[in-house]
C-alpha cells in the first residue's frame, strides 16, 4: 500500500463497495494514485460465518438511521431502512449476484412510461447502445455466467421448482443466471461448492465482489492507499466552490483531513446524500451540489417482495448458489397489466434464522410455526421491480439523532407509490400462481426487507435543475466532485442495479481519467 | 446493586432464577409452538432473554412480573393448562413489553438454535463442508430437468425503441415501438 500524505492533494473516494471499489481499481490501474476512505472494518472471505445473525452483526451498517412512511419497514425495523454492508468491498460483500442489464426504455422512463402522478420520472441523460460496452466490461469484471463465454450454472433445487412454475404458467425468459458468480474457474477465483450462502459473504471467492477482486488488484499497482474504519463526515471547499478535502474521523477516533483535488462520494444511496447534506456551508447552505435541491430526494428502493411456497415433497432450497434463477418474463413494460415498468423473480433461500424474522414480521403462533416446520418442503422467490422516483421519498438528517460519531443520522421517508402497490399486488398473485402449478400447498406473500437496493438520491440529469450530476456522475455544481454509486440512478429499472453501478464506475474512470490528464479538472 | 442487609434479600430482583426461566420457557413455547421440539432451545431461549435483561432493572421488572401476572391469569401454574389456552392468553398481551422481549428476542435465538435447525431440516455451516456441490444441492427428483440455459427466440421484452426530438411514443403494449 502506498501512503499519501493527508495535506497531498489527493483522488479521494469515499466507499469501497461496487462503486467506489471499481473506480479505485480503474484508476490505480490507469497510473493514478487514490485514497480510499472505508466506515467499516477489512473483514476478509476467511473471516465470513455462516452464521445468519453472526454475519449480518459483523458485516451490516447498523449505525443508527430513523424511518418514516406508509411502507412496513417504519414499523417492523424503525432504526433499520436498509441492510447494506460496512466494510472493505461494501454491499458487494453480501450481495447475491444477479446482473440483468437495463432495458433500452429504462433508460428513458419519462418518455415511455409518460407522466405518472406523483411521480418524478425523468429520462437518463445516457441510453442504452452508449451503455452497451461498459455493460460488456462489467460483465467480463465480474464473470456473469451466460455471457462472454461464461458457462452457466447447474440447476439447484430451488432452481428446479422455480423453473418448472415458469414453464407451467407459460413463462420462457428463465434460466440460472446471468449470475456473477464461477461456474467454472474464472479470472483466477474457483468455481462455486454449492454453498448457499451469499447474504453472508462468500468464503469460497467464487461470487464476484470488490474486497475479491477490484481492491486487491487496486493494492498491486502500489498506488491504493486503502483506509478502513476511515468515516467521511464532510467534504469541504475552497473560495472557487470546488471540493479541496474530506474530513473523516479515523480508526482511532481523530478527525482528519485528506486534502483532495477530487472528491468521489459512492457511499451508497443513504450516507452519499448524508453526506452531502452534512456538507453545508456558507456558500452551499442546503448542503454540497444541492442547488437543485435534489440531494437525498428521489430515494428508490426497488419494489420488492418474496414468495415463500411449500409443497408435499423435499425441496431444500438452502442448498446450492441463493440466487442462481432468474425469470425476466413479467421485466417488460406493459400497461395492460395494470402498472408501468417491470420486474424480475429471483430464487432466494433464508435460513431459518432469518426466515423467521421476515417471512411475516412480528408473526408468531401456530400458523407462523406450522409454516416454520415445512422448512424442508419450502421454495422460495424474490421479486424485484422498479419502483417510481416521487420526490418526497428522501432522504435527510435527523438533528435530534446522533451517531457515535456525533453527526446528525439519516432519516429516510418512504412512501409506496400506488403503481409500486399495483406491480407487487399482481406479482404476488401471479408467483403464487407460479407455485400453485407445481403444486404448492401454501404459500406466504412476505413484505419488502430492509433496503438493499438504494437510489435515486443524487440522481443523474441532463439538465442542472432536474437532478445532482451530469451524464458522467460529476456534480452540477461543483466540478471536482463526483457521485460513483447508485445514488445517480434517475430512475431504478428493474434490474438488480449493482451490474449497472459497475458499468456507471468503469466509464466514470475512464472520463476522469482522461479528464485529469488533459487538466480540465 | 449492592446487598444492604437492612433489607429482606428476596426484595431485590438480580435475575431470573431457574424456576422463573423455566416458567419463561412454558411461555416461549406458548409463542412459538413446536410439538416435538424438546425442551432445550426454549430454555435457551429463555436464558438469553434472562441473560439480556439482568443489565436493565426496568426490563427485568417487566419480565419478573409478566411471568407472574401471568401465573396468577391462569390460577398460579403455567402447566397446568395447555400451551393453547397459553397462547390465547398471550394474544391479548401482545402489545405489551413483556410480550415483545419475549417476541423480538425469541425469534432470533430459537431460530438460530443448532437444534432447531436440525428439527426443521436446515443443514446450517456448509462452508467447511465443502458446500453442498457433493451433498445434495440438485437432488430434488420429483420434477422434471429444467432448462438452465436463457430461451433463443426473439427478446420480446424490449419493445421500445429510443426517442427521436419531436417523436410520439406510445406504449401501450410491449410491441408497440414509436409512432409519429
Amino acid at each position: 500500500m502506498s501512503a499519501i500524505a493527508n495535506d497531498e492533494d489527493a483522488v479521494v473516494i469515499v466507499g469501497s463497495g461496487a462503486g467506489g471499489g471499481t473506480l479505485a481499481y480503474e484508476l490505480t490501474s490507469k497510473g493514478i494514485p487514490v485514497v480510499v476512505l472505508e466506515a467499516g472494518p477489512y473483514i476478509k472471505n476467511e473471516d465470513y460465518t455462516n452464521d445468519e445473525w453472526e454475519a449480518f452483526t459483523r458485516m451490516a451498517w447498523t449505525d443508527n438511521r430513523t424511518n418514516s412512511g406508509s411502507w412496513r419497514i417504519a414499523r417492523d425495523f424503525p432504526n433499520l431502512p436498509a441492510w447494506t454492508v460496512k466494510a472493505v468491498g461494501g454491499s458487494t460483500s453480501h450481495w447475491s449476484g444477479a446482473t440483468p442489464r437495463f432495458k433500452p426504455h429504462e433508460f428513458k422512463a419519462r418518455t415511455a412510461y409518460g407522466h405518472v402522478d406523483g411521480a418524478t420520472l425523468l429520462d437518463w441523460p445516457i441510453d442504452l447502445p452508449e451503455m452497451a460496452r461498459w455493460y460488456d466490461k462489467a460483465e467480463i469484471a465480474m464473470g456473469s455466467t451466460h455471457r462472454h463465454g461464461r458457462k452457466p450454472l447447474p440447476a439447484n433445487n430451488n432452481y428446479k421448482v422455480l423453473a418448472e412454475g415458469a414453464k407451467r404458467v407459460g413463462y420462457k425468459y428463465y434460466a440460472t443466471g446471468p449470475y456473477a458468480t464461477n461456474a467454472e474457474e474464472y479470472d483466477g477465483r474457483p468455481a462455486s461448492i454449492q454453498d448457499g450462502f451469499n447474504f453472508q459473504g462468500d468464503k469460497n471467492k467464487s461470487k464476484w465482489s470488490t474486497l475479491v477482486r477490484e481492491i486487491p488488484r487496486a493494492e498491486a499497482t502500489g498506488l491504493l492507499d486503502l483506509r478502513p474504519n476511515s468515516h467521511a463526515a464532510q467534504i469541504t471547499h475552497d473560495a472557487r466552490g470546488r471540493a479541496d478535502a474530506v474530513l473523516y474521523i479515523d480508526e482511532n477516533g481523530a478527525m482528519r483531513r485528506q486534502r483532495a483535488k477530487l472528491v468521489a462520494v459512492a457511499a451508497n444511496s443513504i450516507e452519499t446524500p448524508r453526506l452531502l447534506l452534512l456538507s453545508a456551508s456558507a456558500m452551499f447552505p442546503d448542503g454540497l451540489a444541492n442547488s437543485s435541491g435534489h440531494v437525498g430526494r428521489n430515494y428508490m428502493r426497488h419494489l420488492t417482495g418474496s414468495t415463500f411456497a411449500q409443497f408435499d415433497q423435499p425441496v431444500n432450497m438452502f442448498r446450492g448458489e441463493t440466487m442462481a434463477g432468474v425469470i425476466a418474463d413479467e421485466s417488460k413494460h406493459d400497461t395492460s397489466r395494470g402498472f408501468s415498468g417491470g420486474y424480475y423473480m429471483e430464487t432466494i433461500s433464508l435460513g431459518p434464522a432469518f426466515l423467521g424474522k421476515f417471512l411475516d414480521p412480528g408473526a408468531w403462533g401456530r400458523g407462523f410455526t406450522s409454516f416454520m416446520e415445512g422448512y424442508a418442503r419450502t421454495a422460495g422467490l424474490w421479486i424485484v421491480g422498479e419502483d417510481l422516483p416521487q420526490e418526497t421519498n428522501r432522504v435527510t438528517l435527523n438533528a435530534a439523532v446522533k451517531d457515535q460519531h456525533g453527526l446528525p443520522v439519516a432519516h429516510v421517508h418512504y412512501d409506496d407509490h400506488p403503481n409500486d402497490k399495483a406491480m407487487r399486488d399482481y406479482a404476488f398473485a401471479h408467483t403464487a400462481a407460479l407455485y400453485e402449478s407445481v403444486g404448492a400447498t401454501r404459500h406466504y406473500s412476505t413484505p419488502p426487507y430492509p433496503s438493499t437496493h438504494n437510489l435515486g438520491t443524487s440522481r443523474m440529469s441532463a439538465r442542472s435543475e432536474d437532478g445532482v450530476v451530469d451524464k458522467w456522475g460529476r456534480a452540477h455544481d461543483v466540478p471536482n466532485l463526483f457521485i460513483s454509486d447508485g445514488s445517480v440512478f434517475t430512475t431504478g429499472a428493474a434490474a438488480n442495479p449493482t451490474l449497472t453501478i459497475v458499468a456507471l464506475a468503469i466509464r466514470q474512470a475512464d472520463y476522469i481519467a482522461t479528464q485529469l490528464a488533459t487538466g480540465d479538472l | 446493586m449492592t446487598f444492604d442487609s437492612t433489607v429482606p434479600s428476596g426484595s431485590y430482583l438480580n435475575s431470573l432464577d431457574e424456576d422463573a426461566t423455566a416458567k419463561l420457557a412454558r411461555a416461549l413455547r406458548a409463542i412459538f409452538p413446536h410439538d416435538a421440539l424438546a425442551e432445550g432451545p426454549y430454555l435457551r431461549s429463555a436464558e438469553a432473554i434472562a441473560a439480556n435483561v439482568s443489565g436493565s432493572p426496568h426490563q427485568l421488572g417487566v419480565v419478573v412480573e409478566g411471568i407472574r401476572s401471568l401465573e396468577a391469569l391462569v390460577g398460579g401454574d403455567l402447566t397446568a393448562i395447555t400451551i393453547d389456552d397459553l397462547s390465547g392468553i398471550l394474544r391479548h398481551l401482545q402489545q405489551t413489553e413483556f410480550f415483545q422481549i419475549m417476541l423480538t428476542s425469541t425469534v432470533v435465538t430459537l431460530y438460530s438454535d443448532p437444534e432447531v435447525w436440525e428439527f426443521l431440516g436446515y443443514e446450517g455451516y456448509s462452508s467447511d463442508k465443502g458446500g453442498y456441490i457433493d451433498r445434495g444441492f440438485d437432488d430434488l427428483h420429483w420434477l422434471p430437468e429444467p432448462r438452465i440455459t436463457e430461451y433463443e427466440g426473439d427478446d420480446e421484452l424490449v419493445g421500445y425503441v429510443p426517442p427521436v426530438p419531436g417523436l410520439q411514443v406510445s406504449f401501450d403494449n410491449t410491441k408497440k415501438v414509436a409512432t409519429i
